[in-house]
């Protein structure tokens, strides 16, 4: 699972970009839960509205919001998957995510203390996983969100096994 | 619940001489060991070996014996005491509710019953909480076992311990007993599976801290039962007291007492002096009670104790303002006239509120001691009331933060506390047993967190590296920013709401003053590495410079937000199991900040960066 091709992030000159990218279906996830997020605001401004009979204020509140959530949900999906990527190492776990910020995390395999896959119902209906795996740092666990299920289940093997080769307390 | 004779005579101090967990016979201990099956309980180790080859200077006469015997490891219950401690503890909190009970119902009567239901209830929990709660220290393991119903065995490998902390507050320390916390490094943010034991002798909990840190001593054995939590001062080494010792009459004062407390059992038994080197590092002196008002601890006292008189207040339904007292004092302070008023009002309140911050800071520093013991642990002393006593293990230690807010800085003073995996760092350091030295001068504080880590002094004091321009520019953008944001929502405010022009032209003067803060900021931000150690500086009203050993980073995280990329800046943030977890370097240029984790690292960071990956590092 390593990629041998150097690439300069272009966030971070400096610094490369991990290898992988994330489940190309991880886009319809991320923009179905913005858009179903965005939808219950929308829709507890209607009601309050509908109280108040819609006066103009709360048209205008209206669109305004609908418009935001819109554009979050068509742009922060692919922006996100442009950021996000991922690689294990023999030596350490490093990935980049984020989007309007962006976060760059590196956690040593010799220091990972748990692996474990989280399928949130959403997940599960896009036949994605997610991997987390923390350290002694209660600060430092490095989470790999939009992975394709397999993927994901064998990941958790490779590190499970890779973890568990390293002695000592991890701290 | 069957449970071997011994165990409970053992625990009171006058049996101590018998080193039980060594002349206990095997089979006692395997009756009572029905749960975890511990690999192999009796076998001779470290806890066997006798001191002399930990390099310390220990009498072997109470312990030579101990090495031909079979170790033997036993459960052991807490003290009997503990048995009224329990209830009346909980009785105490239960307190408020009780008198609001009886209050409630004293018409029907029934107000009595529900009284003796609760004390019931307390003295049966206290029985229980006795009966069921047993420990177990083996060469490898310390198991903890408790509960009636559901039986939980807490278990935890012995070179895991990081820290023992002894505390005792006033009913402890009338029945002569304490509470020893094991920090365990796991958990370390969550309270459900503390590691700890109420109400054991003070005898009890200086072995404790002896087998699990020093990894020397017999447990039960003869130790001199020096209460943990009193000022020791007898084995330190004569030439060795520092000259902040002997400088104050509280210094001398406790010395004076901790001194045969500490010998007076050894010397009984005919045996050297138990030799546990120990070195002072720092005392509170009385001075330094000057400091206290500058912190937020007077603050926090102020807020207990207003939450504890409206509790009280609630529940026995008095009214405070129609009390005689209170009705006089309002009735005299509404004949003033209004300037009158002001002064007297502000001193009243600034009297008070000094008064309470130095009564906080002498219920918690108290006879405050950091000293060095043994060849590897620190112990802190401190509590008026309430006493405790910390021992760090200096394996664990893995960097210090000097604290000093704002009005602290002003008068030169700072705080330091220890980062240390196993301590929890939160709200209130010093709550949490990890402060190193109190709320003193600065020159103290930097003295103290270079002599504990070893440091050349300059890493605690001298400059860093600053960050350039455009972190600069961003400490100014973000404070006025954001000062202009409250500016125009008092604007708005004012407008809407037809209020008086000179609340938003009195709103003006937030652009100065977050424009001195950001200078203030930037000058506070900072970064040095040097010798393996990381330093960062961040802050103005809070400002902390953290220290923390290279060796202690277990990982990086890289922040950048939009704004930030356009600043050609990051921020860089190490990951750690120590104290906070994770330390900062904020809005660092990015190229220095690589280069900052490359070094820190070694190896962890090359192989991710773009022109080094094929270089050699």
């Amino acid at each position: 699972m390593t990629t041998d091709n150097v690439v300069a992030d272009p966030l971070l000159p400096g610094l490369r970009v991990p290898g992988n990218r994330v489940s190309r279906r991880a886009i319809s996830y991320w923009t179905a839960r913005a858009a179903a997020s965005g939808a219950v605001v929308v829709a507890v401004e209607l009601v309050l509205a509908a109280v108040s009979g819609f006066p103009a204020i709360w048209r205008a509140a209206i669109v305004v919001t609908a418009t935001f959530v819109g554009l979050h949900a068509i742009i922060m999906p692919r922006w996100r998957y442009r950021v996000h990527r991922w690689e294990v190492t023999d030596e350490a776990l490093y990935t980049r995510s984020g989007w309007f910020s962006v976060h760059w995390r590196i956690a040593p395999i010799s220091r990972i203390q748990t692996i474990d896959s989280h399928r949130s119902v959403g997940e599960r209906l896009f036949g994605l996983a997610n991997v987390t795996a923390t350290t002694a740092s209660a600060a430092g666990p490095v989470r790999i969100h939009g992975l394709d299920r397999e993927l994901a289940d064998r990941l958790l093997d490779q590190l499970a096994v890779a973890t568990g080769q390293t002695p000592g307390d991890a701290t | 619940m069957t449970v071997p004779e011994m165990t409970g005579a053992s625990d009171e101090t006058a049996m101590a001489p018998v080193p039980v967990g060594v002349t206990a016979d095997p089979s006692v201990a395997e009756q009572s060991d029905a749960g975890p099956s511990d690999p192999q309980p009796f076998d001779a180790g470290p806890f066997a070996a006798g001191p002399s080859d930990r390099g310390l200077a220990m009498a072997g006469a109470g312990l030579a014996g101990a090495g031909s015997g079979v170790p033997g490891a036993r459960w052991r219950r807490l003290s009997r005491r503990s048995m009224v401690v329990r209830p009346l503890t909980d009785l105490v909190r239960l307190l408020p509710l009780l008198a609001g009970l009886l209050i409630l119902h004293s018409r029907t009567g029934s107000g009595l019953l529900w009284g003796a239901a609760a004390s019931v209830f307390a003295i049966v929990t206290g029985l229980v909480h006795w009966a069921t709660t047993r420990y177990l220290i083996t060469d490898e393991r310390v198991y903890l076992r408790r509960g009636l119903l559901n039986q939980k065995t807490l278990s935890v490998a012995r070179d895991r311990v990081r820290t023992v902390d002894v505390t005792a507050h006033l009913l402890h320390r009338a029945l002569g007993v304490c509470r020893v916390s094991i920090g365990t490094g796991r958990n370390d943010l969550r309270s459900s599976e503390n590691f700890h034991l109420d109400g054991v002798t003070r005898a009890d909990a200086e072995s404790l801290r002896l087998v699990l840190l020093s990894g020397v001593g017999e447990f039960g054995a003869d130790e001199p039962a020096a209460a943990p939590a009193r000022p020791q001062a007898a084995p330190a080494e004569p030439g060795e007291a520092p000259a902040l010792a002997g400088q104050s009459a509280l210094a001398g004062q406790s010395a004076a007492a901790g001194q045969p407390a500490a010998a007076g059992p050894a010397a009984l038994a005919g045996q050297p002096v138990l030799a546990e080197r120990t070195t002072e590092l720092v005392r509170l002196r009385v001075s330094w009670l000057l400091f206290a008002p500058l912190t937020m601890t007077g603050l926090v006292v102020l807020g207990v104790l207003f939450g504890a008189i409206l509790q009280i207040t609630n529940a026995t339904d008095i009214n405070l303002a129609a009390t005689g007292p209170v009705r006089h004092v309002v009735a005299d302070f509404t004949a003033f006239s209004v300037l009158q008023r002001i002064l007297v009002g502000g001193s009243v309140v600034l009297v008070g509120y000094v008064l309470i911050a130095m009564a906080g800071y002498i219920a918690v520093f108290w006879n405050f001691r950091l000293a060095g013991q043994g060849a590897d642990t620190l112990r802190v002393t401190r509590g008026l009331l309430s006493i405790r006593a910390t021992t760090i293990s200096l394996s664990r230690l893995r960097g210090v933060e000097i604290s000093e807010p704002l009005l602290l800085r002003a008068a030169r003073g700072a705080r330091c506390v220890a980062i240390a995996t196993g301590l929890h760092v939160g709200r209130g350091a010093e709550r949490d047993g990890s402060a190193l030295v109190p709320p003193a001068p600065r020159a103290v504080a930097q003295r103290v967190a270079s002599a504990v880590l070893g440091l050349p002094d300059d890493i605690c004091s001298g400059p860093l590296e600053s960050h350039g321009r455009a972190a600069r520019r961003r400490r100014y953008t973000r404070a006025l920013a954001g000062a202009v944001l409250i500016i125009a929502a008092i604007c708005l405010a004012t407008w809407a709401q037809d209020g008086p022009a000179w609340v938003w032209v009195a709103s003006l003067a937030l652009l100065p003053a977050s424009a001195l803060i950001a200078a203030d900021r930037y000058r506070s931000l900072g970064h040095r590495l040097a010798g393996g150690w990381l330093v960062s500086r961040t802050g103005s009203l809070a400002r902390r410079r953290n220290i923390i050993s290279a060796d202690a980073i277990i990982g990086w995280r890289i922040h950048q937000t939009w704004f930030q990329r356009r600043q050609g800046l990051l921020t860089l943030t190490a990951t750690t199991a120590a104290g906070q977890q994770h330390y900062s370097v904020r809005d660092i240029p990015v190229a220095d900040g690589l280069a900052l984790a490359a070094a820190a690292t070694g190896d962890l960071l090359l192989p991710f960066l773009q022109e080094r990956a094929a270089a050699d590092p």
